[in-house]
């Protein structure tokens, strides 16, 4: 190793700390929904005390309890301000978190495991609000929010419609020319087939495009290169190589937030659910109220409880304070069963 | 010419082959590809870019990887000279064309630009003739500066036999005695390919000559020999090119030189027609 390799090492370490102890931020904020004290000077001595004594090598006992004094004293800094949290599947830099960013640049981005966590952390009152993604114009709906959302009793506060740009990103100073592995989401990994056999690559799904972002970054596999988001080139100081890799372009994915509490503001779209009686033209009924008030539908999904079971879900253009609208959801209502209003807010087109 | 399968016209009617790329038609009407010799920087190419687009150029040229005489010289910024080509692309709708020198970069470079380029040096590259000829994209066959008309026809055979038709032969000037100009340009070619293959044939008034005051006259007598296009060298600040500054039109000549070739292509229509 020369000094520019050492001094490089140091960079990579620095970007990590600064990765971690932002994670560190997040999860005081979370606590903070959990408690309503900021103040808790036995935790605060516990922890010192266990650093004190777990410090590695180099690390005096005086100059890491100078540090954590510091980080703590952050830390309830942030616990008293007034921040909302929006939790999204991935990590920092997915598409998710750009979406919810297009919906509110002052919320606070929480990576969360799956989109099971993300309706848990709303329920829960661990985050604010949730956003999830529920359909893409490449891959069509996404199964696993649909049947969340037939079985949660959160509401539907805003939508996003964000387009999506895979990009190649590599490590810097990385030669184009011993890339020969790809990692990625099984989405964006479906969406740039033509690129992957084009250029005879290997692809190796991922369980998160971000998350092969980070884990390119931290581990430098030979011969790697990811296709994620260019917000996740920037988080994890990563080269952009290609943009718009897709296979057919105009790639959409929509995005609903979720809430425990309804909207309160004025609202131009609304979302139910409902299921109707086996019987011959239950659902046509349903429909029919729409027609005869004029209402346009923007989306009909369908997600199957059992055997020949369906719950529906429609959007439509409309405000839950227009009579028109009123009426049509009383009428609907009386037609189907399980039904449940979603929600009324506002959509979000991005670009 | 007798191994020349697929390149030669072999006697029959002649039928010419006509490449598109976008919305330009190689092989129908006169074409001009424009640009910098090489990719220096985003602000250099967009700029000169602009400037040969708004002059009446059709397609745009930029080396991203650059052979130079000297391992010592610049040797382009690579696949960020690629991207840099892409975004140029994409504000002017100008096609472009680039070189590729490694056949570990030729599936990466398609993946950016419209027409290969394989220069003067490797045209007889074999591997990479192969390589180039299993793409879809159009290839731009330079000359080589030692060859004769014959080994150039049969470098564009390899690139067809591997099954890409749409090969654009490029003369770029020869080797010679004389030391007065860069190369000796080979006019006599045009026509020449004409009577033997149905390729089309472009010339290189930049390399062939390396003289600034040479090029629009040889860009002129071009499109009077028959070529069906010419590439030329633009950079928007020759005196502070990285790479053939001194063979370089700025965008003013290069605009003076197109209202020229315009007219003449008009006449020569007509010429043509008798």
């Amino acid at each position: 190793m020369d000094l520019k390799d050492i001094r490089k090492r140091i960079d990579f370490l620095d970007s990590k700390i600064l990765r971690i102890l932002n994670d560190r931020m997040e999860l005081a904020l979370m606590a903070k929904k959990l408690k309503t004290n900021v103040e808790d000077s036995d935790r605060e001595k516990a922890l010192l005390d266990r650093i004190r004594q777990n410090s590695p090598g180099l690390i005096n006992s005086e100059f890491i309890e100078k540090v954590y004094t510091e980080i703590i004293k952050e830390s309830k800094n942030l616990q008293m301000g007034d921040f909302s949290l929006i939790g999204f599947k991935g990590e920092h830099g997915a598409y998710d978190e750009i979406a919810s960013r297009e919906w509110d640049k002052d919320l606070i981005s929480i990576p969360c495991a799956g989109y099971s966590q993300v309706f848990e952390g709303v329920r829960t009152g661990l985050h604010d609000y949730g956003i999830v993604a529920v359909e893409n114009t490449l891959g069509g709906i996404v199964g696993e929010v649909n049947e969340l959302l037939v079985n949660t009793d959160l509401y539907v506060v805003g939508a996003v419609e964000l387009p999506i740009s895979l990009c190649l990103l590599v490590l810097s100073g990385a030669d184009h020319r011993e890339i020969r592995t790809i990692y990625s989401s099984s989405q964006a990994l479906a969406q740039c087939t033509n690129f992957l056999s084009r250029n005879n690559l290997e692809a190796v799904q991922y369980y998160d495009s971000a998350g092969a972002a980070k884990m390119l970054a931290e581990e430098m596999p030979q011969g790697a290169a990811v296709i994620a988001s260019k917000l996740a080139a920037e988080i994890y100081d990563l080269h952009v190589i290609k943009e718009d890799m897709d296979n057919f372009g105009n790639n959409v994915t929509r995005f609903l937030v979720l809430s425990k509490e309804e909207n309160k503001e004025e609202g131009d779209k609304c979302s139910i659910v409902f299921s109707t009686e086996h019987r011959a033209g239950t659902l046509f009924n349903a429909l029919e109220v729409f027609a005869r008030k004029n209402i346009n539908l923007t989306r009909i999904g369908s997600i199957r409880s059992s055997m020949g079971d369906y719950t529906f879900f429609l959007d439509f253009i409309g405000s839950n304070r227009d009579e028109n609208v009123i009426a049509a959801l009383r009428d609907v209502e009386a037609v189907t069963v399980n039904f449940r209003f979603m929600g009324c807010y506002k959509e979000r087109k991005v670009g | 010419m007798k191994n020349l399968r697929l390149t030669a016209l072999n006697g029959g009617p002649p039928r010419r082959t006509v490449i598109r790329v976008g919305e330009v038609t190689i092989g129908e009407g006169f074409t001009v590809i424009a640009g910098p010799c090489s990719v220096e920087s985003e602000a250099q190419t967009l700029e000169t870019a602009r400037a040969v687009k708004e002059a009446g150029a059709h397609m745009l040229r930029g080396g991203a990887f650059k052979p130079r005489s000297s391992p010592y010289s610049f040797q382009g910024l690579g696949i960020k000279g690629l991207q840099i080509l892409e975004k140029a692309k994409k504000e002017t709708c100008l096609p472009v064309v680039t070189e590729v020198l490694d056949p570990r970069d030729v599936s990466w470079v398609c993946e950016y630009v419209d027409v290969l380029q394989i220069g003067t040096r490797n045209m007889q590259n074999y591997s990479l003739l192969k390589e180039v000829g299993k793409t879809d994209k159009p290839v731009l066959l330079k000359r080589g500066m030692y060859s004769t008309l014959e080994e150039w026809l049969n470098c564009a055979e390899y690139i067809l036999a591997e099954g890409n038709p749409n090969v654009i032969l490029c003369e770029r000037g020869i080797r010679s005695f004389d030391t007065y100009t860069r190369n000796t340009l080979d006019l006599s070619v045009v026509p020449a390919v004409k009577e033997v293959s149905h390729l089309p044939i472009f010339v290189d008034p930049s390399h062939g000559t390396g003289k600034l005051t040479l090029i629009e006259p040889m860009s002129l007598a071009a499109r009077a020999a028959g070529a069906d296009g010419i590439m030329v060298e633009v950079h928007c600040n020759p005196a502070e090119a990285l790479c053939d500054g001194d063979q370089s039109l700025s965008p003013a000549m290069f605009a003076s030189m197109m209202v020229k070739l315009t007219h003449l292509d008009i006449c020569m229509k007509e010429i043509e027609g008798m």
